[in-house]
């Protein structure tokens, strides 16, 4: 545990699934060889297999004793590789309409092998019958855990957690890719460099928060999802989500690390019983899913979210509704507010 | 954390034994740092690299940190940053992003976030932008941009090009056009513009001035895109009226409605979530549940296409339960206005005893209450100084001595409305009656509605008949103009953009088109004094379009609509002819609707080309007609193309146009030129982009690319001997002279892009639509300037508000403020449409109809929406996002269908109907109503195998009414009433494929 915690709050019911964050991710920091098929931030379709694919099978983190579960370490085609594309063939090579434009897997050797996976592939499936779909956007980063399963399973003390803000990084230097903590990770959300031989994720953008200039995905989520700071400021919207409100649960808190990504859970509208009339009784959502994700909280903070919107509908004031409308989109990341746009960071000349 | 330390040590006897070591480990353990055991764990079921040897040795060395942690750092720099939008066709987009260049090339963009706050209590626009936007730098430097000139070599779509100079293209273009205009005649040059690459400086604009400069024919790209609100235009007399995003944040029932925010507002989708915690409810109306409908208080399921007959439902209830409003209908409808029961038309002016030779058609009445008797409905304002009667029935005697009965229409209204039981529309829509009575309640108790109705909703073959239900459903509820009310339209036209309409640069050009004018509003006013100021600005576009009043030469057509060129030239005509695609209720074929339309001269000017002028150049910049067109992809390339000598497709990708062109030419892309995105009033600011880096390749800007061509022109014009053209109807062109006119007069040459610009933004300024002294300067240094008026385009005035510094912007308020009358035919929001063509298709009133069978007689219906990863085919074909889906088009299909036909996820289907067949692969989801699949739009066509895209199943119908005329508003202008093309609910069978290999 370190001295302070930065920390996230995501509101599943602003979410769009638009992967924007994950675009933002990866602009900046994962297009380098070897990253190709790293999405340090993700969003996915829930219920759904998650990226890795079945992610929550997978083990890791820490059971209720503390005492580490054994993981499984996922592999490339698990998170889904980078895709090669013909496009050269298909617009350059004289081949007509006999080439299309298709996603192949690279490690097929050039054979044209279609995917069976990607980082996205159940997008938008989710589960139930209609019309009792369902599905939400579940976007996840590194949780930058207070007890961090990666950290303890490194053999090479590469993994620490900053004192001053609780970031877990992985030293690039010292990581020799044993890849322990890929296995430990109970989010699965560490990827192996294969050129490097490396296990890389998330940094939280900490060149960035060293300017005052919140982290990309923060920055950039147009759905204004994503609430971040000191998780000790009392005045900060994050502390108020979690400690004061607690409508901001963890996901899945029995992996025993405590993640410092909080979600706001998801409403759904009521859904139809078996004459197609609107039930009342029943959530959309089934409880018990969500409880498997969020653990028993969630049912108070779903209430204390129903119970402030009803408020605002009946013409009321809520603090809570407040908070998270975030009216200045700016306070949803305080103290990191600067602008890198006004910022002059000349780059290096090699 | 008291309780973690609580926890059983390593050691402990309690602990359970760990299967492979024997040796039980804690996180206790692991954070001393005695991790050998917990490495070891997990190394073993690694069961690879490292070995305990290995381990040993690592845990053994000094914990030291290097400086890796700078390599971030140093990753996160930049040379330079600038402005960026992105020109593209997304509503609302104009999305300020940052671009940061390094080294020359444009490494990432990121949005500003420099919105500021506008209303107080409302939130702000930040931070604007989109997983698409953020990474346009990967398709500015993506596998598919064009970089170089590229000519055919060998069959069409054959995939083999050379690369040619830029001089080579500019003379085999040149000469293709001249080849065409002495064949033919100018007529027979095809102008498509595509906002693909849609700036308002560059993109389709100086292509369009040259078009009009050589007498080319230019087509409408609003009809061409299926973009135009018919329903809207039909009862408002105008789509162009739209609210700001944040004006969202002020309703309190959101009915998102036709549209799907979640995939295609992203930006702005935030003020809808952030109204449902302010107390606003949020009601989605699909037939699949969608991404939408997710965040939704009630989803009401529809069968694809039945809105009408749920909005007409709710119309019913409202009105039965007096939760009408009717101090609304009464001023602001036609709804009070009589009609005459034997003819079903209006009584009008000269139909009465008293009416003298100048007695006005489009005087209508209303029955005075306080009178009991006949009177005159105002023309010159919505506000009454009678008691309109909305129920009754009385008597008239006419100018012919008989004696008639007459109602308000609000009697045929709710004749009509006896139908629509909430127990009828459940039976046409699949929904309770409950649900729908509950939604009913929904809206009559709201104090402000607001219908998120898409662009998906004019691709209905009938989506007129669903758009005016809905907008019926909150006029009766008093709806519009007032601050988080109303429909979704469209507004482009704040920016006073001269580039095709101005013959001098600068001040004087402004002033002279003013005059022009002004000119031809003095001659609308002599015949009809009570024109407000929307109305006499419509009345000039519409004389444009008619007889090219504004330029002072002769000039081609401003635009036309598609559907002449498609029926007489592009391989229409037969398909629209099958009257068992069409509404069973038409009583001729459709070509005869249109002869009679043509003939009765009610689209005199703008049906072009000819029948006689067959096509032979096609132009297009960033538009990409085979992909867009719906069928056309087939019928295009069957009738079309051979017809075609010359196919020049201007764009910054690859589209499945270009593959099949004759000659591509590169342009300059988002970040390489000085450009604004094209504006429109949900997000209320004129938004900037600049030159990052110089254009990729050999790209050009379209200005630079469009003057080389005109001076091009002029040059082998002069060569040839083709001093001047003619075209059909006498007009002349002179080509001798066609880059002095095209540069209005040497003031903006080749690279003059800085000041086309700068020419846009003073003539803006001088309209009142940006602030004083606004120059490009201005936006150089803020990025955004926020609009502070509508301007002066007909477009504009149709908002009809006042644009005020800190509120949010709210259409019509004029209209229900200062009770300006609306410019239809009756001067009032209109339901009923006496044209005999509406009565005799039984239309007069909103109503539901079936979707008529498109594509014969099968169990499934294809519908469509916009995808969530790309602007139509901008992005489509980008690796990463591609990346984030399944990398190519996916037919989505309820489970239950697919599995009586065997399919299982992600296998190979063919989709067939009688009209064609395609393969793509399905992905299954109980999201999707059984007897719909959904295949998303703007897939190239070079993504399905074979080339054969899910359109070419489509056969790209259009509705006959929509070639109806000699009404009132029922007259062509641009981006306005013409007819376009269906595609939703087409009828479909998919099956199974034998795997690859068995084939």
């Amino acid at each position: 545990m370190s001295e302070r915690q930065l920390a996230f709050v995501f509101d599943l019911n602003k979410c769009l699934g638009c992967q924007t964050c994950t675009i933002s991710c990866k602009t900046l920091w994962t297009d380098q060889p070897g990253m190709e098929y790293m999405w340090w931030n993700i969003v996915n379709t829930m219920p759904g297999r998650g990226t890795p694919r079945d992610r929550d099978e997978m083990g890791g983190g820490f059971d209720a004793e503390g005492r580490a579960r054994a993981g499984v370490l996922p592999s490339a085609k698990d998170f889904g590789e980078a895709w090669d594309f013909n496009y050269e063939e298909v617009f350059y090579e004289g081949k007509g309409q006999s080439a299309y434009l298709h996603p192949r897997n690279p490690s097929a050797d050039g054979k044209d092998e279609a995917p069976e996976w990607g980082p996205n592939w159940d997008e938008d499936q989710g589960a139930g019958e209609y019309p009792n779909s369902y599905y939400f956007y579940l976007p996840t980063i590194c949780m930058h855990c207070t007890e961090p399963a990666c950290l303890a399973a490194c053999p090479r003390t590469a993994i620490s957690k900053r004192e001053e803000d609780g970031i877990v990084l992985i030293d690039e230097d010292r990581c020799d890719g044993y890849r322990f903590c890929m296995e430990a990770c109970p989010y699965k959300r560490i990827y192996f460099n294969p050129d490097r031989f490396i296990s890389q994720k998330c940094v939280m953008c900490f060149a960035r928060l060293e300017e005052g200039v919140a982290p990309a995905c923060v920055r950039q989520c147009p759905g204004r999802v994503r609430h971040f700071g000191y998780l000790d400021d009392e005045e900060n919207d994050v502390f108020k989500l979690v400690k004061t409100w607690k409508v901001a649960i963890p996901l899945h808190p029995e992996f025993g690390t405590e993640p410092n990504v909080y979600y706001v859970p998801p409403l759904a509208p009521p859904r139809f019983d078996e004459n197609g009339e609107i039930d009342e009784e029943n959530p959309r959502i089934p409880m018990e899913y969500l409880r498997s994700l969020f653990g028993p909280a969630v049912d108070q903070a779903l209430a204390t979210l129903k119970l402030e919107m009803e408020k605002t509908r009946q013409g009321g004031k809520s603090e809570l509704m407040d908070i998270l409308i975030a009216y200045k989109w700016q306070n949803m990341f305080i103290p990191f507010v600067e602008d890198p746009g006004e910022l002059s960071r000349p780059a290096p000349k090699s | 954390m008291a309780s973690r330390q609580e926890r059983p040590q390593a050691n402990d006897p309690g602990d359970v034994a760990l299967p492979l070591l024997g040796q039980p480990v804690t996180r206790r353990g692991f954070l001393k740092g005695a991790s050998a055991g917990a490495a070891a764990l997990y190394l073993t079921q690694l069961g690879c690299s490292g070995g305990d040897d290995g381990i040993r040795r690592v845990v053994e060395q000094d914990q030291t940190f290097g400086d890796w942690t700078d390599v971030y750092r140093e990753k996160w720099t930049w040379d330079k940053v600038t402005w960026g939008t992105h020109l593209i066709d997304c509503y609302p987009g104009s999305c300020l992003f940052r671009v940061y260049t390094k080294d020359g090339i444009v490494w990432r963009e990121e949005q500003a976030g420099k919105y500021p706050e506008v209303e107080p209590g409302v939130p702000d626009m930040n931070p604007r932008g989109c997983q698409k936007g953020a990474c346009f730098s990967d398709v500015m430097y993506g596998p598919e941009r064009l970089r170089y000139p590229l000519r055919r070599v060998g069959e069409r779509g054959g995939g083999k090009w050379e690369r040619i100079t830029w001089d080579e293209a500019l003379t085999d273009v040149a000469d293709g056009i001249l080849d065409a205009i002495d064949e033919v005649g100018p007529e027979s040059i095809i102008y498509e513009t595509g906002p693909g690459n849609g700036g308002i400086v560059n993109g389709p604009l100086p292509g369009w001035r040259l078009s009009r400069l050589i007498g080319a024919t230019v087509l409408d790209t609003n009809g061409l895109v299926g973009d135009f609100n018919v329903g809207l235009y039909e009862t408002f007399g105008k789509f162009h009226f739209v609210s700001s995003v944040d004006d969202w944040f002020h309703s309190d029932l959101i009915l998102t409605w036709h549209m799907n925010p979640v995939y295609t507002r992203i930006p702005s989708a935030h003020f809808i979530y952030e109204a449902r915690y302010h107390g606003a409810r949020v009601v989605n109306i699909a037939p699949d549940y969608n991404a939408s409908s997710v965040h939704a208080d009630l989803w009401v399921p529809v069968e694809p296409g039945t809105d009408a007959a749920l909005a007409l439902a709710l119309c019913k209830i409202i009105i039965d339960e007096g939760w009408m409003n009717r101090d609304f209908v009464i001023e602001q409808t036609d709804l009070p206005l009589l009609v005459r029961l034997d003819t079903k038309h209006f009584l009008r002016a000269p139909d009465l005893p008293d009416a003298d030779a100048g007695a006005r058609d489009d005087q209508f009445y209303v029955w005075d209450e306080a009178t009991g008797a006949l009177a005159p409905a105002p023309r010159d304002t919505l506000r009454l100084k009678t008691t309109p009667a909305l129920e009754g029935r009385f008597e008239v005697d006419l100018a012919d001595g008989t004696r008639i009965e007459v109602v308000p229409a609000f009697v045929l209204l709710r004749e009509r409305l006896q139908e629509y039981t909430p127990e009828y529309a459940a039976s046409v829509t699949g929904t309770k009656p409950s649900v729908i009575r509950r939604l009913a309640r929904m809206v009559g108790e709201a104090k402000r509605v607001h219908i998120l109705q898409g662009f998906n909703i004019n691709k209905y073959y009938h989506g007129d008949l669903m758009e005016r239900a809905q907008a019926l459903l909150l006029a009766l509820t008093g709806n519009f103009g007032r601050k988080g009310t109303g429909m979704r339209g469209f507004n482009t036209g704040q920016v006073q953009i001269g580039t095709v309409v101005k013959d001098r640069a600068g001040m004087e050009g402004f002033i002279r088109l003013a005059d022009r004018a002004l000119d031809v509003e003095k001659e609308l006013l002599k015949e009809d004094p009570t024109l407000t100021e929307e109305m006499r600005a419509i009345g000039v576009e519409q004389a444009e379009a008619e007889r090219r009043v504004l330029l002072p030469y002769d000039s081609g057509p401003l635009t036309v609509p598609a559907a002449f060129y498609w029926y007489w030239h592009a391989g229409y005509k037969d398909v629209w002819n099958r009257s068992d695609w069409s509404d069973p209720s038409m009583k001729r074929p459709l070509g005869e609707y249109l002869d009679e339309a043509v003939a009765k001269g009610w689209w005199d000017g703008v049906a072009l080309p000819p029948p006689d002028k067959p096509p032979r150049v096609l132009l297009e910049v960033a538009a990409s007609t085979l992909r867009r067109t719906r069928g056309g992809y087939k019928v295009l390339r069957e009738k079309l193309w051979p017809q075609l000598k010359l196919i020049v497709v201007v764009d910054l990708r690859m589209s499945s146009t270009a593959l099949q062109a004759d000659i591509v030419l590169p342009a300059a892309g988002f970040y390489e030129k000085t450009d604004f995105r094209f504006p429109t009033t949900h997000v209320n600011f004129l938004t900037f982009t600049e030159q990052a880096v110089k254009p990729v390749g050999e790209a050009k800007p379209e200005w630079e690319l469009f003057s080389l061509l005109a001076r091009k022109l002029q040059e082998r014009a002069i060569a040839r001997g083709m001093e001047s053209v003619v075209d059909g109807e006498g007009r002349e062109f002179p080509l001798n002279e066609l880059w002095d006119r095209f540069s209005m007069r040497g003031a903006l040459r080749e690279r003059d892009v800085d000041a086309l610009a700068e020419d846009i933004v003073r003539d803006t300024v001088r309209v009142g639509a940006l602030p004083e002294r606004t120059t490009l300067k201005t936006f150089r240094k803020e990025g955004i300037v926020r609009f502070t008026g509508i301007g002066q385009t007909a477009e504009g005035l149709n908002l009809a508000t006042d644009i005020k510094p800190d509120e949010t912007v709210s259409p019509l308020r004029w209209h229900v403020e200062k009770k300006l009358p609306y410019p239809t035919l009756t001067r009032r929001i209109q339901f009923y449409i006496d044209h005999d063509w509406f009565l005799e298709a039984d239309e007069a009133l909103p109503r539901h109809k079936p979707n008529p069978q498109m594509g014969g007689s099968h169990p499934l219906k294809m519908v469509s929406g916009h995808l969530r990863w790309s602007i139509h085919s901008t992005w489509v074909a980008n690796r990463l996002m591609l990346q984030t889906h399944r990398g190519e088009p996916f037919l989505m299909m309820s489970p239950d269908d697919a599995s009586s036909r065997g399919i299982a996820d992600g296998e190979h289907v063919r989709a067939y109907n009688d009209v064609d067949e395609f393969f793509v692969k399905v992905k299954l989801g109980p999201a999707v109503r059984p007897g719909e699949v959904i295949i998303y739009h703007a897939w190239e066509p070079y993504q399905y195998k074979n080339w054969k895209p899910y359109d070419s199943a489509i056969p790209g119908m259009i509705k006959w009414l929509h070639l109806a005329g000699g009404y009132g508003h029922l007259k062509y202008w641009r981006n306005n009433w013409q007819p376009q093309q269906a595609d939703r609910a087409i009828a479909i069978e998919v099956e199974k494929m034998a795997p690859e290999g068995d084939v």
